[in-house]
């Protein structure tokens, strides 16, 4: 039983980058969809998983830059990547409207993440055939 | 297509089952139909009666008793859980139905969700 119908996936990372392996197995998932003629609708970051789209991770120079390359994939395929704004402000993760409007030293989010509500997880949820969850669960 | 959103963690001590009520919340309020699971540790959230100040956190009975304002169609709780943690009907919050979390109950739904 082969089901050949392409599906659209939305993809849900709730694990962070270097305390869970949630983002790169993400990773991993999404480029073997796209290889298998799948496409990937957008990319949610929730909890935890907002660390994946800061601008100021630096691991050592040896280790894999989960935040690079997945903004890399995103841009290379144009698929949206989105943090959630209850989850990042919370965690420190600012784009530059919301360190304006809490007059934050500084922003972090890595292009081309954006920062929105979880309507968008919702939408993705409606338009997507598939959603998918990558936790950082033991 | 109704959502089944799972809470298997406890109320207090780990933030994702606040994330995950976020989720059940936003579904209901974009008119997704959704309902709500507590199984495992995640039915010390039907307690009755939490008074958590004690550890500068808010509690989640009142977060819990704007589920059916916002739509969230059932609270569920797995039977055997309870049980386990001594949640009996004299400490379960009201409007909360038993049930036995197995794969009949998943059936009932397009799809399941933890935040977590």
């Amino acid at each position: 039983m082969t089901n050949l119908e392409p599906h659209s996936f939305t993809l849900v990372i709730t694990g962070a980058p270097y305390s869970t392996q949630a983002p790169q197995t993400a990773l991993a998932f999404a480029r073997a969809a796209l290889d298998a003629g799948h496409t990937i609708d957008r990319v949610f970051l929730y909890g935890d998983g907002v660390h994946l789209a800061s601008d100021l991770v630096a691991p050592p120079s040896d280790e894999p830059h989960w935040p690079k390359n997945w903004a890399k994939f995103l841009e290379k395929h144009n698929v949206p990547g989105v943090a959630c704004i209850a989850s990042a402000l919370r965690r420190g993760l600012i784009d530059p409207s919301e360190q304006k409007r809490y007059e934050l030293s500084a922003s972090n989010l890595m292009a081309p993440f954006a920062i929105a509500g979880l309507g968008e997880w919702v939408e993705g949820n409606v338009k997507s055939s598939r959603t998918l969850y990558f936790h950082g669960g033991v | 297509m109704p959502t089944l959103i799972i809470i298997d963690q406890p109320p207090y001590g780990a933030w994702s089952g606040r994330e995950a009520l976020d989720m059940a919340f936003s579904l209901a309020a974009f008119d997704q139909p959704v309902s709500l699971l507590f199984t495992g540790a995640g039915v010390n959230w039907l307690r009755k009666g939490q008074t958590p100040s004690a550890i500068e956190q808010k509690s989640v009975e009142k977060n819990l008793a704007a589920a059916p304002v916002f739509g969230i169609e059932q609270i569920l709780a797995d039977r055997n859980s309870c049980e386990r943690y001594g949640i009996t009907a004299p400490v379960l919050t009201d409007g909360v139905t038993l049930t036995d979390a197995n794969a009949n109950l998943l059936a009932q739904f397009s799809q399941t969700a933890f935040a977590g």
